[in-house]
């Protein structure tokens, strides 16, 4: 393979699941490439990539705060009503001595998400006034670091078994952040 | 003009940028991370993190998840004993995702890495077809999944809390978010490159 200097090598791309090397070619606007060999995407091409992005990260962000300020579940046993929010339900982890899963918890259901939004606004920000091309570099490597970390989307599916097995115990009102965490995780 | 070898080429792991493979230290040309190679020690820290993960595994199995004290009598419940129960009050479902989550995807996960981790390093199962790409793709998709039963009694303790009635968590919760953690840790240290070279 022969190619003119190393910045050619832009013009490539491996796929990240099976790594198969591909050369990169012009697709429509909105659309995107698939690797041959095992589907998985490529790259996209999106001439408003930066309006969308920063659009869906500031929702996201209005979303995350609400789903932490209102309650996830009410619930009344035997006459008393408790309910819980998220920042709640890791204060009682600590509260409990479970410090080290608290710790776990509390990155992984409330700073990473909250990091990856505050990131994203950023990013599209930068993108948007063309300005400062070493923060979004630095902000974009920080942001693959984090991504894997982010559980938001899990703690929902979490919630749904924990209100399945609540059924039993008592009377259960489902609150304003349930529904708000669920948009939130669908961004 | 520089000619270089197909097989030459490598996907840094942070921003996919594709780099000319220079040896044994690489750093990406794009974003500037360091991009492993070590031929002296390339699975070790994978394999410490998944030893660790697999030595908490056993706590967390032996140790109750769930402590229920209901009107003075107390119930401790562990990972399986959970299962269990909810299979037998009827929530199917329910029982079958703890199930998966807390057993079937840790398992699984030990055994895919310590299947790659032996595989890149002693040539065992070359001959058979196995997507030993896929195989690792699919660990790094399911792994986090398995952190639903830790998120679970954290919300059942922090909602259920009365004079009568109390859910604490157990030793387990503490042991198995380790091992999750740990097998997290392992899956993102593994170096996918091995998989390529040993082909």
């Amino acid at each position: 393979m022969k190619l003119e200097n190393e910045a050619a090598l832009d013009n490539l791309i491996i796929c990240y699941q099976c790594y198969t090397l591909h050369e990169e070619v012009p697709i429509k606007d909105g659309s995107k490439a698939c690797c041959s060999e095992c589907g998985g995407i490529l790259y996209r091409y999106d001439t408003k990539l930066v309006d969308h992005g920063l659009a869906l990260s500031i929702t996201g962000l209005i979303f995350f705060v609400l789903a932490n300020s209102f309650s996830l579940i009410q619930m009344d046993i035997l006459g008393t009503k408790q309910f819980i929010t998220i920042p709640k339900t890791i204060l009682s982890l600590f509260e409990n001595g479970f410090y080290l899963v608290g710790f776990l918890v509390g990155f992984l259901i409330f700073i990473f998400p909250l990091m990856i939004f505050l990131i994203n606004i950023l990013l599209f920000t930068l993108l948007k006034f063309k300005r400062g091309e070493k923060t979004t570099k630095e902000l974009l490597i920080l942001l693959a670091h984090i991504k894997p970390w982010s559980m938001a989307d899990i703690f929902f599916i979490s919630l749904l078994v924990a209100l399945v097995k609540l059924v039993a115990f008592g009377q259960i009102h489902i609150g304003i952040a349930f529904w708000t965490l669920m948009v939130f995780v669908m961004y | 003009m520089i000619e270089i070898d197909e097989d030459k080429l490598i996907l840094c792991p942070i921003c996919a940028a594709v780099n000319i493979d220079k040896g044994k230290k690489n750093v990406c040309r794009r974003c500037a991370s360091p991009i492993y190679h070590h031929r002296s020690f390339s699975t070790e820290k994978s394999w410490a993190f998944l030893i660790t993960a697999m030595v908490a595994y056993i706590p967390a199995n032996l140790y109750p998840m769930l402590v229920t004290s209901a009107f003075g009598t107390k119930d401790e419940s562990t990972i399986l004993g959970g299962v269990v129960m909810l299979w037998e009050h009827g929530s199917y479902p329910v029982a079958a995702i703890i199930f998966f989550a807390s057993i079937v995807i840790p398992v699984m996960k030990f055994l895919i890495l310590l299947y790659l981790l032996i595989s890149v390093k002693y040539p065992i199962g070359k001959d058979k077809k196995v997507d030993k790409h896929k195989l690792y793709t699919m660990t790094e998709v399911i792994g986090p999944w398995s952190m639903i039963d830790v998120f679970v009694v954290a919300i059942l303790a922090a909602l259920i809390h009365l004079v009568n009635i109390e859910v604490l968590a157990g030793t387990a919760a503490t042991a198995f978010a380790i091992s999750v953690f740990f097998t997290l840790l392992a899956a993102h240290a593994f170096d996918e490159t091995l998989i390529k070279e040993n082909k």
